[in-house]
């Protein structure tokens, strides 16, 4: 009796979205560019002709304040800003999806079967073909370092970064860069001596690059870069040869989600083979979901980039990001970095930073 | 009639269930705890390590504490279970240093892991946290206040844990249930053994084999293969009665008939018709002779009979006895005696009882002291009142019965020793079967002129059984 009732139960939940006689709006916050997802929008429409998608488009802070707006909360959010995402999540602004899709999720790009890290794009180095003329372009963070340091002049004014202030997904990667070393703040250093531009979103970074004001672009997301190549031949996209962040895209229903149905089957399809299909054949966001081929997923990522990719790890150390005194320090120890070599503090002696960064990068 | 009432497995079965479900739901409350207890400890060493890695990353810059909170600290806090997870660092005054806590810690709270760590249990918005706070006194070079740090995490892990454990002491619990069961089982087969080869031996004997059991049986079951033995001990009396009152009465029967056919083929060979017709008058005499024998055989085998319930009424035993009497003194086998009552009670006493069997009763014990006793003696019928019994008595003056004869007068065939009457040694044996139907009793002994005096004492129908 129960199990037949529970059986009908689910029956109507699947069958809901089809038979509903109106079609059941879904609203997505993202921080996604709609352009790169759109293959994968337009699957999911098909797939669901009865869900009336509203896709918005948004950069990851952004996308972080809606999710705390009481009164009109979307969703689904989706977010390259990781630790934000996660700190969200921890907050219990989510709530868990119960699926097949979801419980088979490869664990390491899931917390509390809550959030999902449903895509795996690594982060790369782009430059322009003009860079080629004047110096080897750089193939591993070393590389750039020794450029910046010898082509200063050069490349003054014409190499571009995320701006970890103002961009939720540099600071994760500018974070993530000083874990693994402390000649990060030398590169930092040489990017500010280069009169580095600080942007908020890799787009602007490509567009930088196709218009001729940048010649090389640290720090960009891969699956931008690699979509915007396809159509720009002056831009070329570098896998750093020495080590490569990845980031995970992850998305979870919000807890107050008006349309909590509709959520669960966006979400469900982009755990789906379907879903990961789609993004490993048609977007250049990489599938995480073992088994899917095309041409862009994690495996085939792997095979190329070998041990040398470092996904940021999708659980609760994310949070030690995003705690305000350890940001605060870090955004000033990124401002006093930045600005050490042009701007040298009074305290410090001009010639003393000098045979330091001499030092470091004969290392 | 007996009846089945369950079966003795089915009462030890439900016993062990009773005790055992009693048992076991003392023994599952208690593992439910210790489970709880044990994920609790499980987890809080992780808060207190967490906390702990928080401490390590305190340090003082210009007066002022600084905390780069270590990932480590936030990943032991989320366990494995991922947990959701807070943490606070707060100053002297209680000021966040820095933290994911939106919830003010209570200043009560403050205090007291001012003096030791602390673990708290708390609700929030809905969701069930456990808290540690730890004071720590890190040294500055211009201000040594104190930090406290407070971890916290959600419980999904501890209950998670919790049931584990307690789904493990359950499995056991279950397990140990199944083979104490199976066992039990075992135990009781064994432990009915003996019962089921009484059965066996029982079902084996011959209808008419009465001799006593030969079993080995427990000490338990001595006394019901006793009571058994005692029973067919019985039951073979009985039989050995029924077959002597056969062998007796057919006996009885064959006197008669053998002088009724002496007689008649004495006659046959005569010619002369005085000796026809003598011999006419005794086959006629011989013949109501041995009809009255019949009749008090049959009567006898009616009253034995156990299973045939008569009709009894309430009945007034002195009016009874006293027409009984009069009906007797008027016959013609009593001209030669003197049958008298004694002083009767005045009103009328009430017993439970079949008329005629009383009146066959009365009728025996009357004809009896005719026969028993030589022409001319006095036969006396009275009735007292006792307090509880109606006693009704039959006494003669006649020549009376030796003591060791007295116990034997109400056998069948038993004429008191005497071979000299018509009688046929049943009226005594009938009377006593009807002194039973009535559960009264019958006691026979001397009387003080030294005749016999049979006494038989009815059980008094109360007040309330009249009305």
């Amino acid at each position: 009796m129960s199990i037949r009732r529970v059986a009908l139960v689910w029956l109507l939940g699947a069958l809901a979205p089809s038979l509903a006689w109106g079609a059941t709006p879904l609203i997505v916050e993202a921080a996604l560019d709609r352009q790169v997802a759109a293959p994968l929008l337009d699957a999911f429409e098909a797939a669901y002709p009865n869900i009336q998608l509203t896709f918005r488009d948004h950069s990851t802070l952004e996308v972080d304040a809606r999710v705390a707006n009481e009164d009109n909360p979307p969703d689904v959010v989706i977010s390259s800003a990781m630790p934000w995402q996660m700190a969200r999540v921890n907050e219990g602004y989510a709530q868990p999806l119960e699926s097949p899709a979801a419980r088979a999720w490869p664990q390491w790009a899931k917390w509390r079967n809550e959030v999902f890290g449903f895509t795996f794009e690594p982060i790369v180095m782009a430059y322009r073909l003009d860079l080629a003329r004047y110096m080897l372009p750089p193939k591993t963070h070393a590389d750039l370092h020794t450029l910046l340091r010898r082509h200063r002049e050069t490349l003054r004014g014409k190499v571009t970064t995320y701006s970890p202030l103002r961009s939720g997904v540099g600071y994760s990667l500018f974070q993530q860069d000083a874990r693994y070393t402390t000649r990060f703040w030398d590169l930092v250093a040489a990017m500010g001596a280069a009169d580095t531009h600080l942007e908020a979103n890799t787009r602007s970074m490509l567009e930088g690059l196709s218009d001729g004001r940048y010649w090389l672009g640290y720090n960009l997301l891969g699956s931008y870069a690699m979509h915007w190549a396809q159509t720009h031949p002056e831009v070329i996209v570098q896998i750093p040869q020495d080590y490569s962040l990845v980031m995970m895209r992850m998305a979870f229903i919000h807890r107050d989600a008006p349309h909590p149905a509709a959520a669960r089957a966006f979400l469900d399809f982009l755990l789906s083979q379907e879903g990961q299909r789609v993004i490993a054949g048609e977007t250049p966001l990489f599938s995480v979901r073992p088994g899917v081929i095309g041409p862009y997923t994690a495996q085939r990522l792997r095979d190329q980039a070998g041990d040398r990719l470092y996904p940021i790890p999708l659980n609760a150390s994310l949070l030690a990001f995003v705690d305000p005194a350890r940001r605060a320090a870090f955004l000033e120890r990124w401002q006093r970095e930045f600005h050490r070599l042009s701007h040298p503090a009074p305290a410090q002696t001009p010639a003393a930073t000098e045979p330091r960064i001499d030092k470091s990068s004969q290392r | 009639m007996i009846q089945v009432e369950g079966s003795l497995k089915a009462r030890l079965a439900v016993w062990l269930v009773v005790t055992v479900s009693a048992l076991g739901v003392l023994l599952l409350v208690e593992a439910y705890f210790s489970s709880q207890r044990a994920a609790e400890r499980a987890y809080d060493s992780q808060l207190e390590a967490a906390a702990l890695t928080i401490a390590e990353a305190v340090q003082w810059e210009a007066g002022q504490p600084v905390v780069e909170i270590p990932s480590a600290a936030l990943q032991i806090l989320a366990t494995r279970h991922q947990e959701r997870v807070f943490y606070a660092v707060l100053d002297a005054e209680g000021d966040t240093i820095s933290g994911n806590l939106d919830m003010a810690i209570p200043p009560r709270w403050r205090h007291q892991v001012a003096t030791q760590p602390a673990w708290f249990n708390e609700t929030y918005r809905g969701t069930p946290w456990r808290l540690y706070g730890r004071e720590l006194d890190s040294a500055g070079w211009e201000t040594q206040d104190p930090v406290q740090i407070w971890v916290g995490h959600t419980m999904s892990g501890r209950d998670a844990l919790t049931e584990a454990l307690f789904e493990q002491a359950v499995t056991r619990f279950v397990i140990m249930v199944l083979v104490a069961g199976i066992l039990m089982l075992l135990a009781m087969r064994v432990a009915l053994a003996p019962m089921r080869r009484l059965r066996h031996q029982l079902r084996q004997r011959d209808a008419d084999d009465m001799r006593p059991l030969e079993a080995r049986v427990p000490e338990e079951m001595r006394e019901m293969a006793e009571t058994l033995d005692s029973l067919f001990t019985r039951q073979r009396e009985s039989r050995d009665a029924l077959l002597r009152f056969t062998a007796d009465a057919s006996h009885q029967l064959k006197t008669p008939l053998a002088g009724l056919q002496t007689t008649s083929e004495l006659a046959l060979k005569s010619e002369n018709p005085e000796a026809w017709r003598q011999a006419l008058a005794d086959v006629h005499g011989s013949a109501g002779r041995t009809s009255r024998l019949a009749g008090q055989l049959l009567s006898l085998a009616r009253l034995r009979h156990a299973e045939e319930q008569g009709t009894a009424t309430r009945l007034d035993a002195v009016s009874l006895l006293r027409e009984t009497a009069f009906d007797w003194a008027q016959r013609d086998a009593a001209q030669g005696h003197d049958i008298g009552l004694a002083a009767l009670p005045e009103a009328p006493q009430y017993i439970c009882g079949e008329a005629w069997a009383l009146q066959e009763l009365l009728g025996n014990l009357i004809d009896n002291a005719l026969r028993y006793t030589p022409p001319g003696s006095v036969i006396t019928l009275g009735a007292v009142c006792h307090a509880q019994t109606l006693e009704w008595y039959v006494e003669d003056d006649g020549p009376g019965v030796s003591a060791e004869v007295m116990a034997r007068l109400h056998r069948p065939f038993e004429r008191g020793g005497r071979q000299d009457t018509e009688g046929s040694g049943l009226g005594l044996a009938i009377v006593d079967s009807i002194v039973r139907r009535h559960e009264a009793r019958m006691q026979v002994e001397s009387a003080e002129k030294g005749g016999l005096r049979i006494r038989l004492l009815f059980p008094c129908l109360t007040r309330h059984e009249e009305g």
